[in-house]
């Protein structure tokens, strides 16, 4: 297997990371700025920033069609950069909401965007014409604490959203106007704006860092702080789900997690590390990491003699150098994305993290 | 909108820096309880958690230490009150001080590898935190008289001090713990909401 593409693009955290569709540009959550990198032969160059949060910006997100970049920030807005010629312009987005706004999605359309916040709502964002303006309509019930994550089902409808109250939700986001009546389906027949479609929580309860509904929207996974991922199979509208199937691990939390196909899941967290689950509806495993161990520790073979021995226990007391993490992220890996191929069949995916690397993985 | 206001007339009297916005939203999280959350259990007698503890005890005079093991940790009073699980809690620290040392991490391994047995880890975790957090109230346990201690290499005199003695064993059981569930073990007892 072809080993990962490292980019060390910065010693700052990335909070999240988008790439375009053509995948020549990456746009990277820097502090209170987006940063927007070019592909440029081997690496990313820097070719733009945007500036227009004034807080901490959270999180951000490329639509592949429209080139629409969505960047939301503790700041509790949210802007939506369009392309032009002369550079990103920014609109603001009017998200009424009083505590940091958190992380933020297109939806699979591109006609509305969800931004999570720590003020108990999600608002969700479409653009009214007569207006020329974003609104937001917020879904609030029965959300008892911070939104840390969201995620659209392929309809475009059916929002998830993980919580720090340690729940997961399945939410409807129906707006009249700017969606197309769904499908009934697994999570409901009749779904007007704010109906809750699932409400799931595992026994130890840790609370929710990332969800994800499955290629065909019929699955919806999650990562909690308590070491697990939890994947829920509903059975309709108003019946307990076929089946919630829960893996507590070994490991540290998992940050971030995506489906690849229906039977495999590559969740990501605090382990530094990536890691591939596999299953159905009968069970759930962990079968392993993705990251091949010689060839991480391969280049930091030190030379093992007496005399070097001897002097790192005199420059730092102790006779091994720990400071290298094993892994090829040095830090918490906080933002999992599909880089090739769609949810449906991953080739390869792209992880950035607390250490400012982006480093993209043969799935 | 209606925050501001309101922050803006309290600070005419008040320095608005010390105001708990919070309380001013009838919407807060601070305004509703939280143990509305998750499911309620339910309730555990006394008299029933006397009988788990002396079948477990009688397990362990058995010379099945690891069934006993099992059986309390399996019977871990979550709907209890506080002196139920004080009840329960010492003895988990019998069953806990009575196996030896060097057969810990087999017993671990063997349960770990069981069905559920990842979870009756967690539930062990929790219990060698609880103990550590309130070693004065256990120094009612029972004096070590089994091979537990003698091989924990504990200092000169401290077999005397019993909640000492007591904590190195949860100590050396925490350590084995983690070798075997892992990290995850410890995180999970941090978040779950089944306290015991």
């Amino acid at each position: 297997m072809a080993p990962p593409e490292v980019h060390h693009l910065f010693h700052h955290p990335i909070a999240d990371h988008s790439f375009s569709a053509d995948k020549q540009t990456l746009a990277v959550a820097r502090d209170t700025s987006v940063e927007l990198y070019g592909r440029s032969g081997n690496g990313f160059k820097l070719k733009d920033e945007l500036k227009g949060h004034d807080k901490t910006v959270t999180s951000v997100d490329i639509a592949l069609e429209s080139g629409r970049i969505v960047t939301c920030s503790q700041d509790r807005n949210a802007l939506v950069w369009e392309p032009s010629p002369t550079g990103y312009k920014p609109t603001l987005v009017l998200l009424r909401i009083n505590r940091a706004a958190t992380f933020v999605r297109w939806s699979p359309s591109e006609s509305k965007f969800a931004v999570g916040s720590g003020a108990r709502v999600i608002a969700i964002c479409y653009f009214e014409e007569e207006n020329d303006w974003w609104v937001s309509k917020h879904i609030k019930k029965p959300i008892r604490s911070t939104i840390t994550t969201v995620a659209w089902h392929p309809n475009s409808v059916l929002l998830a959203a993980g919580s720090t109250d340690a729940h997961a939700r399945v939410f409807s986001s129906f707006i009249k106007g700017v969606d197309s009546r769904p499908d009934p389906g697994v999570w409901g027949e009749r779904l007007p704006f704010n109906t809750v479609c699932g409400e799931y929580l595992n026994n130890s309860a840790g609370w929710v860092h990332a969800v994800s509904f499955s290629p065909s929207g019929d699955a919806l996974a999650f990562a909690a702080h308590d070491s697990s991922i939890t994947v829920v199979y509903p059975n309709g509208a108003d019946q307990p789900p076929k089946s919630v199937i829960s893996v507590s691990t070994q490991l540290l939390p998992f940050m971030s997690l995506i489906w690849n196909g229906e039977a495999e899941i590559i969740a990501a967290g605090y382990d530094c590390e990536a890691y591939r689950f596999k299953g159905d509806e009968s069970g759930w495993q962990l079968t392993g990491s993705l990251e091949s161990k010689g060839a991480a520790g391969g280049g930091a073979a030190h030379e093992e003699s007496a005399f070097n021995m001897f002097k790192q226990m005199d420059l730092k007391g102790k006779t091994k150098d720990d400071t290298q993490l094993k892994t090829v992220h040095q830090n918490t890996i906080s933002t999992i994305r599909v880089y090739e191929g769609s949810n449906d069949s991953v080739r390869k995916f792209s992880t950035s993290g607390v250490d400012g690397r982006i480093v993209i993985w043969n799935a | 909108m209606s925050i501001i206001q309101q922050v803006t007339t309290a600070s005419l009297s008040d320095n608005w820096r010390t105001i708990n916005i919070d309380l001013l939203d009838p919407e807060s999280s601070s305004n509703f309880d939280t143990s509305t959350l998750h499911p309620a259990f339910a309730p555990v007698d006394e008299n029933e958690i006397r009988g788990l503890g002396q079948q477990v005890r009688q397990l362990l005079r058995g010379g099945d230490a690891e069934g006993a093991l099992r059986g309390a940790l399996e019977g871990a009073p979550y709907g209890g009150e506080e002196g139920v699980k004080e009840i329960h809690l010492q003895t988990v620290t019998e069953v806990l001080q009575s196996i030896k040392a060097s057969e810990m991490t087999p017993m671990l391994q063997r349960i770990f590898q069981t069905e559920g047995g990842s979870d009756v880890l967690d539930v062990l975790m929790k219990y060698l935190y609880k103990g550590m957090a309130a070693p004065t109230t256990r120094t009612k346990a029972p004096e070590p008289s089994t091979g537990g201690f003698s091989q924990m290499g504990a200092r000169p005199g401290a077999a005397n001090e019993s909640s000492g003695a007591a904590m190195s064993v949860l100590l050396s059981w925490h350590e084995k713990v983690v070798d075997v569930a892992g990290l995850g073990c410890v995180g999970r007892c941090m978040t779950d909401w089944r306290k015991v």
